[in-house]
């Protein structure tokens, strides 16, 4: 049987002693940056959804009131005008138009039933306009008139009462 | 023989070296920790900025007037590109620091596909004023946002406009009738005379920025005013690419309607203002399709059914 003695002078252990503390230094440094960062970019996630729903707030109170929505000028601003928002529906030059993810408009009283198409419209309840994502949490809405042209005897304006929602949640 | 000197031991030549390669890395950590966080903030606060935009937008108003102000001096950067269907509007904020850079560039400019804003290229200031109009041509086609922080002085003015200014009352904009009248430090702004800042001409419908001219049409004057050429000429591209789009939108209600007995003859001239509207690349070529946005907004004034 074979004994091996190694011996370690003394300066041989003090440059492993550094060499330890060295390497321990740099691993306290990579997790402290580790657990920022994470910390960090989950607030900054938090900060850009959260801006997207203020922007989806915002908008969804003005939306009944932009071009593409909105009845004539001059008969009612506020007013949305539904013979053209359901001619938007297939419209994919508007899908990033609002920063929106979810944009739709549902009728309220009297309700319909389905969603709304070309064939249908208007005996429908809802138009889709944008459904980017199944994530869009809780839409931003607001009451709405919806009109529309109707002709009976002769040509006539008629509103119902509806709800415009948007969502936006998606990060991009 | 005499050996004068400190005796250092490896401990310590260890320590100073990783000590000093220590602070230092932690000063340049710090240093940059500070730049992105900044960055992170006006990347914020630009996004804050459009988002603040939406509520100032016109139903039934004629115009409105806001004002936002900042904690500390502000930098306003207004971006256009008329790349895709709409082009964009890039908003950025760069706010001032007494701690490192005073003006930091970088920041990530927020994206509005919806929003026109006529300022100039980098607005100062710690108050901006906010003056938002909409743009009727025929039909209404997109609120347009006219920002300015600096003083501006109104020379003789017409009528429609110092009746508009002076009932919204819009902050630093000051109407006189002489050129003499304005302070110093403003911008001069004459409507009946030349040699100003800034020269419109209401015959012509163009307003002089140095050497550049632009023309305006509608609410565009205080575009024109107000905004760089540069940028006033891209809005306009923008604008008329959403005219465009709106034109085909109001052909397709039109084609609808005509079957449910409601035709309002207007297909033709929609389909050509889209295109003349998607093909505009100055505001000079406003000329070309004044007269028939004029046509189609006579024509749908008479319609049964008004398409606009």
């Amino acid at each position: 049987m074979t004994f091996c003695y190694v011996n370690y002078s003394k300066g041989q252990m003090k440059i492993q002693q550094m060499a330890f503390v060295l390497v321990a230094i740099i691993i306290f440094f990579a997790m402290v940056s580790l657990f920022y960062f994470s910390i960090r970019v989950a607030d900054i996630q938090k900060g850009a959804v959260s801006l997207k729903e203020d922007e989806a707030k915002e908008l969804v109170r003005k939306l009944s009131s932009t071009p593409e929505f909105s009845w004539t000028a001059t008969d009612c601003a506020s007013c949305i005008d539904l013979d053209k928002t359901i001619l938007l529906k297939n419209r994919n030059t508007y899908s990033g138009f609002w920063n929106l993810d979810y944009l739709a408009i549902e009728k309220v009283y009297p309700a319909g039933q389905g969603e709304c198409t070309r064939l249908s419209y208007p005996n429908c309840n809802t138009i889709t306009i944008l459904n980017k994502t199944s994530t869009y949490g809780s839409p931003a809405w607001a009451y709405v008139a919806l009109c529309r042209h109707e002709i009976a005897k002769s040509a006539y304006v008629k509103c119902e009462l509806g709800r415009i929602y948007a969502g936006g949640k998606g990060i991009q | 023989m005499n050996k004068n000197g400190i005796e250092l031991s490896f401990a310590w030549i260890f320590a100073i070296i990783v000590g000093a390669a220590i602070i230092v890395l932690a000063v340049y950590a710090t240093t940059n920790l500070i730049k992105t966080e900044r960055k992170v903030q006006e990347t914020e606060v630009g996004k804050q900025f459009g988002i603040l935009l939406s509520p100032i937008e016109t139903s039934l108003e004629a115009a409105k007037v806001a004002r936002i102000t900042f904690p500390d001096e502000t930098r306003l950067i207004n971006r256009c590109r008329t790349t895709g269907n709409f082009g964009a509007q890039d908003i950025g904020i760069s706010t001032r620091s007494r701690v490192g850079d005073e003006w930091q560039e970088g920041a990530v400019l927020s994206t509005f596909y919806n929003k026109y804003l006529f300022s100039s290229a980098t607005t100062q200031g710690k108050e901006f004023n906010v003056f938002v109009k909409p743009f009727n041509m025929p039909f209404k086609s997109a609120d347009v946002i006219f920002v300015w922080s600096s003083e501006y002085c109104f020379v003789n003015p017409p009528e429609e406009i110092e009746e508009e200014l002076e009932a919204l009352r819009p902050k630093n904009i000051n109407i006189t009738s002489s050129v003499a009248e304005c302070t110093p430090s403003s911008k001069k702004v004459c409507f009946t005379s030349s040699g100003c800042d800034v020269d419109v001409s209401i015959n012509s419908k163009s307003v002089k920025k140095g050497k550049q001219t632009v023309y305006y049409e509608d609410s565009l004057i205080y575009g024109a005013i107000f905004a760089d050429p540069d940028i006033y000429e891209c809005q306009v591209k923008r604008l008329m690419k959403r005219t465009s789009e709106l034109s085909l939108l109001y052909l397709s209600k039109s084609e609808s309607l005509t079957p449910r007995g409601c035709a309002s003859g207007l297909e033709v001239e929609l389909a050509l203002y889209a295109n003349q509207t998607n093909a505009i690349n100055n505001s000079i070529d406003f000329r070309e399709i004044t007269s028939l946005a004029k046509n189609m907004r006579e024509k749908n004034d008479l319609l049964l059914c008004k398409l606009f």
